[in-house]
């Protein structure tokens, strides 16, 4: 019976192992596919118009034929749009007409002032046309339909005198006219609301479709251009046409809930049977039209520098930067913590001190990382004198000095003794064995903690937040005259935090984001598989194959 | 084992050559002339801490000769061994009193050359351990310790070494591969090699045998008569039979001191001490 018990226990104890092997794939997998799938978005995507205008602006790549034929088809899509939301934007924001009547205004004095006409005329004329101005700016102003409308047909009053035939006063009859037909299709008393939804409208068409006519180009790049990648598009159409709004909910206490209500719905939409309510529904049918998406592998993202932020372009200089500050950070720890566990396991000895100091490498290999962070701030970039590469490496060297110094003294003391005999016995120094027969022999033991704190220091973030990293600045250029030590690098994981603090660009380029971390285990990936390569021919040199 | 009488024997024979006193400093029927004499201990003692390895050891031991030292476990013949180059070092808090000189240099003096002693005083482990090295570099490592750099020089020293050492048929091709790609015994004659290319006057061996099969083993025990006279060679065996056929004398250490020192054949056949009869007829040991 206890042979049987005994059996089940063996059975179940495999069972748990292989189980929770089982469970860390799985875990492993739901934690990389996601990360991996969100990540190659930053380089399999469908790219617009608006991304081959971006390129060939900020880049000049791309054929520059072919663009302007695709900018002009997708312009004539986009026409009619365009013309509808300036169309509609005079009601709303009157200040375009008012600065057209005023415009007017001014232009009939000039007019007149070049006329042969005798003094008095000229002041009759003069206040007449300055009447029409204020009755039109009145009606612009009046809040109410019947006063705006009573104050246009004093304008009109004019329309027919033959004294203001073929002059600038002529635009006023124009102005009114669009005016009135405006005032027919919208509440006046929602101008308000009209104006504020009308912004955020116009908000999404910018970044749908770049810059509106009429304005001028924005200063900074990532305003000149509209939603470069079909995801995006698709995100700010929504923001586009529906409207969020809180409002007392079904179940009658008064809690308010969050709805999403269509712009141009024919019950609840603010747009609802205005001019500009077909905009909404063109944009939807016609958007793919607007910005010719297709599918695009965009290989440079892992070389192009990005532009203005993160918005486009690349992480070419974060992949250099975090290289730069790896390695260099290896160059300082490997050594030093070789040398460390070197001394401790072959002239230390065993006695409080060492014990203590061991107990301190232990501690301090499992202290947060944004102590390291704190303490490079207020040491290396005290002494180096300000945040930089130099002083960012040699925190993270500081954070992977205690791994590298376990793992190789684990290393060393595993190298056993009859080979430092062997070489001792040669008549070979204490140094010469170290070098020539205890290093090679514990080489694949100090690569496995080489590796352990490569990976950490390449994805550590705190240490670097006041060490050196910033989310812009120059690219290491690696000259010999080690300027570059001495300037502050770009890093992926420092790059990832700023984009996901910042919400507003965490909410522009996700794909950036995760394209950052997708390269940043990418790289990880790629370091520790050369380490991997270099150990096992190290290892297997050792067995002698 | 016929050189190994039996005990009834032994104890007869006790009564008619009784020698000095049990006290009595290793008996030297054949005294080794004094200036043939290359390892001389003198009142030797070696402490591990405050632990005894080894105390008040006297012995002369013959250039070109070969000496065993045989005993049971934990004697101290590998700690005596190992004086003698003063691998003893590697361990820390070891302290000698006494004199022990090789070729009339005093090994524990402070001004004492470990390189130097070391070059002199080769030695080859109980397991093989040659470098992860290649079959090449293994016998080089000894040769460009001393500044040799010379690849002409090298390959002499490495030919003749593996000839020396019985090797040279069997890898002469594979110079460059792994040397632990070698069997066991390869592997140990490579280690002899490794210690031959030093030019070494006094060669340690501590067991080497003793993780080899009895081939191997007959091959090293060739290997050692056919270096005897050139090198000066000292081992520690556990093997009776082994210390019967490789020696020209032997010494019997017990519990850190050594009883009987003697030509091999006379300390087989008739040892002068009850211990020694005891240990070499398997009383105990």
């Amino acid at each position: 019976m206890s042979v049987r018990i005994r059996q089940v226990w063996d059975r179940l104890f495999t069972v748990l192992c292989s189980g929770s092997v089982g469970l860390l794939i799985a875990v492993l997998l739901l934690f990389l596919v996601p990360m991996i799938v969100k990540g190659g978005k930053a380089v399999f995507f469908r790219q617009t118009v608006e991304f081959r205008k971006m390129q060939r602006d900020l880049f000049g790549r791309g054929d520059l034929d072919s663009l302007h034929e695709a900018i002009a088809r997708t312009g004539q899509a986009r026409q009619e749009v365009l013309a509808r939301i300036e169309q509609f934007g005079r009601g709303i924001d009157t200040k375009l007409l008012s600065d057209e009547a005023k415009d007017a205004y001014r232009k009939y004095g000039l007019e007149l002032r070049y006329r042969e006409v005798s003094r008095e005329e000229y002041s009759r004329l003069r206040a007449a046309a300055k009447d029409i101005r204020d009755n039109f700016l009145a009606a612009l102003d009046s809040t109410e339909e019947a006063a705006a409308n009573r104050f246009l047909d004093q304008v009109d009053l004019h329309r027919d005198s033959p004294e203001f035939q073929a002059t600038a006063v002529e635009t006023f009859f124009t102005l009114s006219k669009q005016y009135r037909r405006i005032l027919d299709e919208m509440d006046l008393a929602h101008r308000e609301e009209y104006a504020a939804e009308l912004d955020i409208v116009k908000t999404e068409l910018r970044n749908l479709l770049g810059p509106l006519p009429g304005e001028s180009t924005p200063p900074l790049p990532q305003d000149r251009f509209g939603a470069t990648r079909w995801d995006v598009a698709k995100k700010h159409l929504h923001y586009l046409l529906y409207q969020t709004k809180w409002v007392p909910g079904d179940s009658g206490d008064g809690r308010l809930v969050k709805k999403e209500i269509r712009r141009d719905d024919p019950e609840a939409g603010l747009f609802a049977g205005t001019e500009l309510a077909p905009l909404f529904s063109m944009m939807e049918k016609n958007l793919e039209r607007m910005l010719e998406p297709e599918w695009t592998v965009y290989g440079r993202y892992f070389l192009d520098d990005s532009t203005s932020g993160h918005y486009f372009g690349g992480v070419g200089p974060e992949i250099l930067g975090t290289l730069v500050l790896t390695v260099l950070s290896m160059c300082f720890a490997v050594p030093l913590g070789v040398l460390s566990a070197a001394y401790l396991v072959e002239y230390a000895g065993d006695n409080i001190a060492v014990r203590v100091i061991r107990t301190c490498i232990n501690t301090l290999a499992g202290v947060p990382s944004i102590v390291y962070g704190l303490f490079g701030l207020a040491f290396f970039v005290l002494i180096v004198g300000r945040p930089c590469i130099l002083s960012a490496s040699l925190t993270l060297a500081l954070l992977a000095l205690p791994v590298i110094i376990r793992a190789s003294e684990e290393a060393i003391r595993a190298v056993p003794q009859s080979y430092k005999e062997a070489s001792m016995a040669l008549g070979s120094g204490k140094f010469r064995t170290f070098l020539t027969v205890t290093l090679p022999a514990a080489g694949p033991g100090i690569l496995t903690g080489l590796i352990l704190s490569l990976s950490r220091a390449a994805g550590e973030t705190a240490p670097i937040l006041f060490a050196g990293a910033v989310a812009l600045g120059p690219i290491p250029d690696l000259g010999l005259k080690f300027r570059w030590l001495f300037q502050p690098t770009r890093a992926l994981s420092y790059g990832c935090y700023d984009i996901t603090v910042g919400d507003r660009l965490a909410m522009r380029v996700p794909h950036n984001q995760f394209g950052m971390v997708f390269t940043l285990i990418l790289l990880v990936l790629c370091l520790n598989i050369a380490a991997i390569l270099i150990r096992s021919r190290m290892s297997k040199k050792l067995q002698g194959m | 084992m016929d050189a190994i009488p039996k005990r009834s024997n032994a104890t007869e024979r006790r009564g008619g050559v009784q020698i000095g006193s049990p006290k009595s400093r290793p008996h030297t029927e054949s005294a080794i002339r004094p200036e043939k004499v290359i390892i001389r201990a003198s009142g030797f003692s070696l402490f591990y801490g405050e632990k005894m390895g080894v105390s008040d050891i006297t012995m002369e031991i013959e250039a070109g000769s070969v000496t065993a030292i045989i005993g049971p476990s934990g004697c101290g013949k590998s700690t005596f061994l190992r004086s003698i180059n003063r691998m003893n070092d590697l361990i820390p808090r070891t302290r000698a009193e006494g004199l022990l000189a090789v070729g009339g240099q005093d090994v524990y003096d402070k001004r004492t050359n470990l390189v130097n002693l070391r070059r002199q005083v080769g030695m080859v482990f109980q397991r093989p351990n040659p470098f992860a090295k290649s079959i090449y570099d293994n016998i080089s490592y000894g040769p460009r310790l001393q500044g040799i750099r010379s690849r002409t020089k090298l390959n002499a020293i490495v030919q003749q070494c593996l000839e020396d050492a019985a090797l040279w048929e069997e890898v002469k091709e594979d110079l460059h591969k792994s040397a632990l790609a070698l069997s066991g015994g390869q592997q140990q004659r490579l280690c002899i090699a490794r210690t031959l290319a030093n030019k070494p006057k006094v060669i340690l061996m501590d067991e080497p045998c003793s993780a080899l099969d009895p081939l191997a083993t007959a091959r090293i025990e060739d290997l050692i008569a056919a270096l005897k006279g050139t090198y000066t060679i000292v081992i520690v065996t556990h093997n009776m039979q082994q210390a019967a056929r490789v020696s020209d004398r032997t010494a019997f250490f017990c519990l850190g001191k050594l009883i009987e020192y003697d030509l091999t054949d006379k300390l087989f056949t008739n040892p002068s001490e009850k211990s020694t009869e005891d240990y070499i007829t398997g009383r105990f040991g």
